[in-house]
């Protein structure tokens, strides 16, 4: 257990030192900012346009708008951030040899990759909750109505959806020689769920849906109830990813 | 008490048989050199003790406990200086040190009180830049300092002094020695003299088998044959002489150097003088006899070169 605490204050410290702590952080308070923003003033700014006559009928703009914004950035903008600052964070080790050292002193492999992974996901949600507080304060301010349903059920689908794809990360690592195998695998398995997704009778199966469905779930068009399977099967993946992958690194040449 | 053991350990990269059926053991409290050239596998074998390549065949043993490939909980007997250290370049020695120390699971105070006595032994002591900065020589300090850190039973050196000025290299070989009273040191070198500076015994691989193996008195009786050093007129034909001289029985190897001609044979005293006799005869201008004592060098280059 040492070696996990250990293990997770230097992977903490790495973040911090390496900036891509304040990088992620700058990143989900602009997310947080910028959709209830951008969803209040583009009407306004389009609108304001001279469109030589042309009058374009807008809805005045409603919450709805503001979280499709806040979902839309996270959902694309943000996994790829996520996948380009923990993308490395096992491949580079084992590309450059850092770990050699630590693991000679009998450092369990397990703990490496398990205190890298709950490093991982304290991080993105320190990252989430704090896009989504500054979210809420400018919702709440810029518009009347901020009622919505089952808000913290969608959030709840792409955090954990995002913890997947951390564990993914984690299972390519160990698998992708190099020090972008990791990052290059993982973001090749989305792309395939994300072709997947098109298919609508596997849309209950596949994670990518957690990322999808957070405004139809805010509208009520979607409910708790309909998403349980696709939770359970992907709390059910993270945990086989993460076997997988300690077991292929448990026995991995380095 | 043997700490290391290796048994019948076999290991083939594809179809380049790096190791052959290599069987050595290292008994408490000494130090093992491991000798070989480039390629020979010292680092390979290195590697298969730690659980970092799987052997093809053998056993090995750390303190009685086999060796299992992968995660392996003999590791925690062990301290390892790498070829080519790698660190966390965004810490300060210091704070690699203290990890190192709570991944070994030493106590607060121990990390510091180690910290403290390993720092200005391998002369780091003051040095609070990140490891980023540090050039080849000092890492490799930092290195020996956190392969000793936990007080290993076993410390596993590959080529500890190869990055080291002659200063660091004296410095190192002499943290070694101390070292020696509370650890087993098995370390890779191809830097004879370092061998004869404080190992107990030694092992030469070669083609993947120790070829010679036993202490460095031992071995540089047994196998070392005399050799005599002639230094000639620089106008003399060297390659004449070599030619000529290799038509007595009794010389097996010839090494010139410019004007210097190494004779290598069974019995100096007894047939220095046919030696002499030749030059005499030829008339060959002689600057300098000296027979040169018996070196792990020649033992090295008889056997493997
Ligand atoms: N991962 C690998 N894949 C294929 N061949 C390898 C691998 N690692 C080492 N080899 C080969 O095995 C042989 C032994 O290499 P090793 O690094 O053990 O030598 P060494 O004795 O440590 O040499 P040096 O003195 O140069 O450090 C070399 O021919 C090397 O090319
Ligand atoms: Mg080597």
């Amino acid at each position: 257990m040492r070696g996990f605490y250990a293990f997770i204050k230097k992977e903490f410290l790495e973040q911090i030192r390496t900036f891509r702590l304040w990088i992620l952080l700058a990143v989900a308070v602009l997310f947080g900012m910028m959709s209830p923003l951008m969803a209040k003033l583009m009407p306004e700014i389009l609108s304001s346009m001279n469109m030589e006559g042309m009058v374009i009928q807008i809805p005045e703009p409603t919450v709805y708008d503001a979280y499709t914004q806040f979902f839309k950035n996270f959902t694309q903008m943000g996994t790829l951030v996520i996948l380009l600052i923990f993308g490395g964070t096992l491949s580079g080790e084992l590309s450059k040899g850092t770990l050699i050292n630590l693991l000679a002193k009998g450092l369990p492999r397990r703990t490496v990759l398990l205190s890298k992974y709950v490093a991982a996901v304290i991080i993105w949600t320190v990252a989430y909750a704090l896009a989504f507080v500054t979210n809420y304060g400018y919702t709440v301010y810029l518009f009347p109505e901020t009622d919505v349903k089952n808000l913290f059920f969608s959030l709840f689908c792409l955090w954990i959806f995002v913890c997947f794809v951390i564990s993914l990360i984690m299972l390519s690592s160990t698998i992708a020689p190099g020090s972008f195998g990791g990052l290059i695998l993982s973001a090749g398995a989305l792309v395939v769920m994300l072709m997947v997704s098109i298919i609508p009778k596997a849309e209950k199966f596949n994670p990518i849906t957690l990322a999808s469905v957070n405004v139809a779930l805010l509208e009520g068009t979607k409910s708790v109830s309909g998403l349980t399977l696709t939770v359970s099967i992907t709390i059910l993946l993270i945990l086989g990813s993460l076997i997988a992958s300690i077991l292929i690194f448990e026995k991995k040449k380095l | 008490m043997e700490i290391l053991e290796l048994k019948n350990v076999s290991k083939r990269f594809g179809t380049l048989e790096v190791i052959n059926d290599l069987s050595f053991s290292v008994p408490e409290h000494s130090v093992f050199g491991f000798i070989g050239k480039n390629g020979a596998g010292k680092t390979t074998t290195m590697k298969m003790i730690l659980g970092f390549l799987a052997a093809d065949q053998g056993e090995i043993r750390v303190l009685g406990e086999k060796v299992s490939y992968g995660n392996t909980k003999t590791n925690r007997h062990i301290g390892y200086l790498p070829d080519v250290p790698e660190f966390y370049g965004y810490m300060s020695p210091r704070e690699y040190l203290r990890l190192c120390g709570e991944v070994s699971g030493l106590n607060k105070d121990r990390i510091v009180d180690r910290t403290n006595e390993l720092l200005p032994l391998v002369g780091l002591d003051g040095v609070n830049r990140r490891i980023r900065s540090f050039s080849r020589g000092m890492k490799q300090r930092l290195g020996i300092a956190q392969a000793l850190l936990g007080e290993p039973k076993l410390l596993i050196c590959d080529e500890p002094t190869s990055a080291l000025d002659p200063v660091g290299r004296k410095e190192i070989l002499d943290i070694l020695s101390l070292a020696k009273a509370r650890t087993t040191i098995i370390f890779s070198t191809h830097i004879l003299s370092d061998v004869e500076r404080i190992c107990d015994s030694i092992g030469m691989l070669h083609q993947g088998k120790l070829v010679v193996q036993g202490s460095v008195t031992e071995i540089k009786n047994s196998y070392s044959t005399d050799v005599i050093r002639l230094e000639v007129g620089a106008e003399c034909q060297t390659d004449q002489i070599s030619k000529e001289l290799k038509q007595m029985n009794f010389i097996s190897r010839i090494v010139i150097n410019e004007n210097k001609i190494d004779i290598q044979m069974t019995n100096a005293e007894q047939y220095g003088m046919n030696i002499l006799a030749y030059f005499v005869e030829k008339k060959i201008p002689v600057l300098k006899y000296e027979l040169l004592e018996p070196s792990l060098e020649n033992v090295f280059l008889e056997v493997v070169g």
